[in-house]
């Protein structure tokens, strides 16, 4: 059974009283452990794609299943759970919570996952740790870097052990070193069998993944597997 | 089950920490919300306890004229229909003491004739309201004499000149000079100062202390003469009970005495009227009730006006934090849980407000009761009950911007900028 799968994949906006389709029937799967960059120019509808198999947007028809769940007949509070349990976001602009420390951003999952407080700090610094943010435990956003702030974007996305970590232009707002180390976590992880889905534009950021997905006017034009040219050399 | 509500324990405290760190953030707004919240608290709470301090207030001055008694006056009872068989109500000392022999459980009667009197003594003057009665007043009103004496029987068999003083018609004549044996001039002629009676302090801005005493024959004979129908008439009559007596029975059987004294038949109006204390307190308790709610219906308008101004901030708050909400619902918050959130950071603002409504509450209340003599309790029931009712407010006129927040969809609100 796919991880995540979708038939006839389709969504509408009304837009200046024209119909936009976003997405528009889009059927694919993707398997435990895979690593798929979904790319495409701005517009193509690969943002909206992701909003749907994250459960965030509704889909106009079609069919989204998450680890054999159908989505369309789950209560919002029902896929509030399925987001807390199965899936991690990470944002380009990180999204953490300001004037909260790293610890207290990272345990936000955890107060909606029903854990005690104690239980809440020791799993959040475990995954802060792992990020190699141990010591940076009660800095709040603004005394991180960029790259510092998206580490504990992943280590929150990270804390409730979710299977699928959904990423959208994770590096849009990083340098191209930083960019460099939040994809050599991403590769990690991956290898620990976290599937991971990144949105990007980015061409070489799109080469770490092992599968590439190119969407236009809301259609897949191309879904091909990456010769990854860092795993022949090792 | 301990668990499971330890959870939610906590999930509650983390609401109060996330609303504690929303409100520091906006410290200005917050404390001006705040501010509106703490007048209608402030207001709501004096008014409450103004009302019971009135209340308080009645209950004390009618302690003060003595628990349990009846009060007759010759004045004909409308309080029923029905044919007036006299011009003009009657009450005499012969009725007084058909009363005292046989009504049973009679501690004392006093019997009075009341007048507006002037005293003069060495230049100084004071005018009072004089009260001719005999030595059961004493037994009857509480009153005793704290220096000197009280009126006695002789006093009254003779008609003697003598007066019995309140502290504050002492005070006025003679300063802190004692009076006690002095002599005074009353419309002109001379009494003996015999006694200063115990203070009763005052009620209603009503000086108790401004009384003088003389034996009802003095009265009778130098003060009251035209006003009265008959030689033996009496303005009022004091029936002081002892403790554990039925008053409204005693009310029925002395009704019984003076219609039969009377010969008032049927559905024929009384020429007397009998009151007692415990109907005294009643009727002041209805009074001071409805005095009471109309003081917190008007009070209640601030509080109403502080709590528009929850919700006003609490939707500023709303969309202001839009992605913030978007944030939460991905990493998993339900509906419910963004609503319990902005509801607890609406209660924390009530609850706040509502303290420090209470706290100026308890201050004015303070001064009122030094300053103007005016008691204004406020016990540990109204100030847990105004904090109650803050928290009440805060959910109250939170409860729309919650709602609202927590139907944001998810994507949407994360879009937002």
């Amino acid at each position: 059974m796919a991880l995540v799968e979708t038939q006839d994949l389709v969504k509408k906006y009304e837009l200046g009283g024209e119909t936009v389709r976003a997405v528009d029937g889009v059927s694919l799967s993707i398997e435990r452990g895979e690593y798929v960059a979904i790319m495409g120019a701005s517009g193509s509808g690969k943002s909206t794609f992701m909003n749907m198999i994250g459960c965030l947007d509704i889909p106009t028809s079609g069919i989204v299943r998450i680890d054999g769940i159908a989505t369309s007949d789950r209560d919002s509070d029902a896929l509030a759970e399925l987001r807390n349990q199965k899936i991690g976001f990470v944002f380009q602009q990180f999204n953490l919570l300001a004037r909260t420390t790293a610890l207290d951003n990272v345990a936000v999952p955890l107060i909606y996952a029903g854990l005690g407080t104690e239980a809440r700090r020791e799993k959040a610094k475990a995954k802060l740790e792992e990020m190699g943010l141990g010591d940076r435990l009660d800095h709040s956003p603004a005394k991180l870097s960029g790259g510092q702030q998206q580490r504990v974007a992943i280590a929150r996305a990270l804390v409730t052990d979710p299977v699928i970590l959904l990423a959208d232009e994770p590096t849009g707002a990083l340098d191209s070193k930083t960019s460099e180390d939040i994809m050599q976590i991403f590769e990690s992880l991956n290898a620990q069998g976290i599937t991971i889905i990144v949105v990007t534009h980015e061409a070489e950021i799109a080469d770490h993944a092992k599968r590439r997905i190119e969407f236009r006017d809301g259609k897949v034009i191309e879904d091909v597997a990456v010769n990854n040219s860092q795993k022949v050399s090792s | 089950m301990i668990g499971n509500f330890r959870q939610q324990a906590s999930g509650w405290l983390v609401n109060v920490a996330i609303a504690m760190t929303a409100l520091r953030t906006n410290l200005m707004r917050s404390i001006l919300t705040t501010l509106g919240v703490m007048i209608g608290v402030f207001a709501v709470t004096l008014a409450v306890a103004v009302g019971s301090g009135a209340q308080v207030s009645v209950m004390q001055s009618i302690n003060a004229l003595g628990s349990n008694m009846a009060l007759i006056f010759p004045q004909p009872d409308t309080g029923e229909g029905g044919r007036r068989s006299f011009d003009r109500g009657r009450l005499t000392m012969r009725d007084a003491r058909a009363i005292q022999k046989q009504i049973s459980g009679i501690d004392d009667i006093a019997p009075q004739l009341r007048s507006n009197i002037q005293l003069i003594v060495a230049g100084r003057n004071a005018s009072t309201n004089a009260v001719g009665t005999t030595p059961g007043y004493g037994k009857v009103s509480n009153l005793v004499a704290e220096n000197g004496r009280f009126i006695s029987e002789a006093d009254v068999r003779s008609a003697a000149r003598v007066v019995v003083l309140g502290p504050t018609v002492a005070r006025k004549l003679f300063g802190d000079f004692d009076p006690v044996g002095e002599t005074i001039r009353i419309n002109r002629a001379p009494f003996t100062v015999i006694g200063i009676t115990e203070s009763k302090g005052s009620s209603f801005g009503n000086d108790n202390d401004d009384i003088a005493l003389m034996p009802i024959s003095t009265m009778r004979q130098r003060f009251s003469g035209d006003s009265l129908a008959g030689p033996d008439d009496l303005q009022l009559l004091f029936v002081g009970f002892q403790n554990g007596i039925s008053l409204p029975e005693a009310k029925r059987e002395m009704t019984k005495l003076l219609r039969e004294r009377y010969r008032v038949r049927g559905k024929d109006i009384n020429p007397f009227t009998i009151r007692t204390t415990e109907e005294f307190m009643k009727e002041s308790a209805q009074v001071t009730g409805i005095f009471q709610i109309v003081l917190v219906a008007i009070a209640s308008i601030s509080l109403l006006v502080g709590g528009i101004g929850i919700m006003n901030i609490m939707l500023v708050s709303v969309t202001e934090r839009t992605r913030e909400i978007g944030l939460r619902m991905a990493l998993g918050a339900k509906r419910s849980d963004i609503r319990n959130q902005f509801l607890v950071e609406a209660a924390v603002l009530c609850v706040i407000g509502g303290a420090m409504g209470l706290i100026l509450a308890i201050a004015g209340g303070t001064a009122l009761t030094v300053y103007a003599d005016f008691p204004v309790p406020i016990g540990v029931g109204v100030g847990v009950g105004a904090i109650i009712f803050s928290a009440f407010i805060g959910l109250l006129f939170g409860g729309y911007p919650a709602v609202r927040a927590s139907r944001l969809s998810p994507i949407e609100a994360l879009r937002t900028e």
